[in-house]
């Protein structure tokens, strides 16, 4: 008898916790930005290859999740953009046109975002471009304390050769990352030209997460 | 202003085609291949596999540019398609446009030495000739044939010259069998013609022997081409049933533009403003020298070709070379109007000074967008183009198939519209092409478009995908298997 009312006990506070827990996440939500290019989505049914996204996908967050990233201060390998400035990417605009966008120059480049100071991080969601319809070349975003990424960094998102991650199609509905509440100062991404030129683009890059308690 | 002696002349215009000649060779291999290029470096190679040219009235046009080819890039060592490299295909246009500088050569007695002059200067270094001269499509041959049918009937008309009159028939023949465009000019250079004897002096019309002789040359130069020298008889009707097809295709067919896209392409850049003025001037002039029914001429041809061009919804780029014959022969007629009218030292000093900041502009523009952006989206001659990251598609598979040990690797390209994969993977053998939909067997590779479904998608479950760009906006997938990419893991970036 007393068994069973342990299990029963065990079980109602483990349902309660689960349902004031569901209750605490929230639906991720953001700005999208218009359309730029018009096509009839074609239905992908490949298991290996990354479906164009159509819609925001559904991705919940703790509640009280707030884009970190806006406004905050961007470093890059390419200190000299050849279009636009680095403060582009976290400036809150996410039209794919002229003037929105930061061009690093050909090759592997990355792009750092500093937070100002620890945070518990749910997503990182990143626009290369999204006017054409393009793919950018591994592409890989980390997380570490250390502004040099010499140590505890974190690897959130790989498709590099050898990463685990897929290729995608560049969209107005960016890339979202789950970043599993990961904590860290510094955000980096990581790009290596794109398929139609050597360039590597960021319109802005959202960083979602609570200040670390 | 007179002529210089023959020996003189020619030894200025053999010297503007060897600097035309030299800024047209470097990197000429180096831009990717634009879908068009490909597709007649394929029937090239066809010609260079023992087959005969087989007219298309589809979508295809005549065999004039494959037969020059051909022989140009067997000369250059090519054996066959596979051995065929970008630089032997476009070999032949390069010389077509360096032949087009030197034929100004013969055209001072129609047009005088210094419009003839500065047509070529503009010829050999401005960026639209140069650029469509390293362009393995037909424009450029077309455009020497224009210049060399104006010039030879011009001169069978004067002189009353027989050889004049073929040659004439044998650049109208060239014309047609380069372009099906040909018709456009012949109205163009007819009605400028009437026109011109209607309110201009002119010579007496020819007589029936020099039309006779112009006839008989061009409809045997045809026939032989189109036929490939008889073998193929069916391209004569053929050539006719290209005429709805053509027609059809002017109406836009995915290339509609505005009826001033020639006007912004031609005056863009830094230099295009300056030389479409001094060409408006040239036809100012031009369309009242009542003493020249050539350079008259010249000037009703040009506002013809451009207004007809410019009314035809279908625009490309390169048809813009066919305005820039006239343009360029206009500009010379204005140079050489204000370095008459303007004796004086101070004044010819000015002229001097604005041809040489017109020179500086020119070599801008074609340093841009011939050399430094030769396939950049943002170069308005780069229409459509291939990107340079197709090039990486071929050491690619060459380095997927060594991986796999796979020694002739069995590649399935299954695609609507391949262009110009047949091009790039020209080096694999058991290379196949397929419509979406048909069955394709068992492949060691697959590249197919992004909107891959139905049987195809099933066969790719054990397959990883690797996105390469073909032109803006059109992406591609290779397809190769999935423990190949695992043992090609590499380690992830490290920090730069």
């Amino acid at each position: 008898m007393n068994k069973l009312f342990f299990r029963i006990t065990v079980t109602a506070a483990l349902l309660i916790a689960g349902a004031a827990w569901a209750q605490d996440k929230v639906p991720l939500q953001t700005d999208l930005p218009k359309p730029l290019f018009v096509g009839t989505p074609v239905p992908i049914n490949v298991p290996n290859l990354e479906p164009k996204l159509t819609k925001w996908p559904d991705f919940s967050v703790p509640a009280g999740t707030v884009n970190l990233a806006k406004g905050r201060k961007v470093t890059a390998s390419d200190s000299d953009p050849v279009v636009g400035t680095l403060d582009l990417v976290t400036d809150g605009d996410k039209e794919g046109d002229e003037g929105s966008w930061v061009e690093l120059g050909p090759g592997k480049q990355w792009l750092q975002i500093d937070l100002e100071k620890d945070a518990d991080i749910y997503a990182v969601v990143v626009w290369h471009f999204h006017s054409q319809e393009r793919v950018y070349r591994d592409v890989v975003v980390q997380v570490s304390d250390d502004p040099a990424f010499g140590k505890d960094v974190t690897t959130l998102y790989d498709n590099s050769a050898g990463g685990k991650d897929l290729p995608y199609i560049e969209t107005r509905f960016g890339k979202l990352v789950d970043a599993k509440g990961v904590k860290g100062r510094y955000v980096r991404l990581y790009s290596n030209g794109n398929t139609t030129n050597k360039m590597n683009h960021y319109i802005e890059v959202e960083v979602f997460g609570k200040p670390a308690a | 202003m007179a002529n210089p002696p023959p020996k003189i002349r020619w030894a200025v215009f053999f010297t503007l085609a060897l600097l035309a000649l030299a800024v047209r060779l470097p990197q000429l291999g180096e831009r990717p291949m634009h879908t068009d290029e490909s597709v007649n470096a394929y029937i090239t190679g066809e010609l260079m596999a023992g087959e005969h040219f087989h007219y298309d009235p589809q979508d295809r046009h005549g065999p004039a540019l494959f037969l020059l080819a051909k022989p140009v890039a067997q000369m250059c060592g090519a054996k066959n398609f596979a051995g065929l490299t970008e630089t032997q295909v476009r070999l032949s246009t390069v010389l077509a446009g360096t032949a087009t500088v030197l034929l100004f050569g013969a055209g001072g007695e129609m047009f005088g030495f210094i419009p003839c002059l500065v047509a070529a200067l503009l010829f050999a270094f401005a960026p639209l000739p140069v650029y469509y001269s390293r362009y393995f499509i037909h424009e450029t041959l077309f455009v020497a044939a224009t210049l060399g049918l104006i010039l030879s009937s011009g001169r069978a008309w004067r002189k009353t010259s027989l050889s004049s009159a073929a040659l004439a028939g044998f650049c109208a023949a060239l014309m047609l069998a380069c372009k099906e465009t040909a018709v456009i000019h012949f109205f163009a250079l007819g009605v400028a013609t009437i026109i011109g004897r209607r309110f201009r002096v002119s010579p007496k019309i020819p007589s029936a022997r020099i039309w006779l002789v112009v006839a008989v040359i061009f409809l045997g130069t045809a026939i032989l081409l189109f036929t490939g020298g008889g073998q193929n008889w069916a391209a004569l009707p053929d050539l006719f049933r290209a005429i709805p097809n053509f027609t059809a295709r002017a109406s836009g067919q995915g290339h509609e533009k505005s009826f001033w896209y020639y006007a912004r392409l031609l005056g863009g850049g830094w230099s295009g403003m300056a030389v479409l003025f001094v060409a408006t001037i040239g036809f100012l002039r031009a369309s009242r020298s009542p003493a020249s029914p050539a350079r008259f001429g010249i000037a009703l041809y040009a506002l013809l070709v451009f207004s007809i061009y410019s009314a035809i919804p279908y625009k490309t780029p390169w048809l813009a070379l066919n305005l820039w014959l006239p343009l360029a022969i206009l500009a010379g007629i204005a140079v050489e109007g204000g370095w008459l009218a303007w004796p004086k030292f101070s004044a010819r000093a000015l002229i001097s000074i604005f041809i040489a900041a017109a020179g500086v502009l020119i070599w801008h523009d074609t340093r841009e967008r011939v050399f430094q952006m030769p396939a950049d989206e943002k170069n308005p001659y780069a229409y459509a183009h291939t990107v340079e990251d197709l090039l990486r598609l071929p050491p690619r598979l060459e380095e997927l198939a060594r991986q796999n040990k796979i020694p002739n690797p069995r590649i399935a390209v299954v695609a609507a519209d391949a262009w110009p994969l047949p091009w790039y993977l020209r080096k694999f053998p058991q290379t196949g092409f397929w419509q979406p939909g048909q069955e394709t067997g068992p492949a060691d590779f697959f590249i197919t478009p992004t909107d891959v479904s139905g049987r195809l998608a099933e066969q790719l479950k054990n397959f990883r995908p690797e996105f390469f760009g073909a032109r803006p906006d059109v992406l591609l997938i290779l397809w190769s298997p999935m423990m190949t990419n695992l043992a090609a893991a590499a380690p992830p970036p490290k920090i730069p």
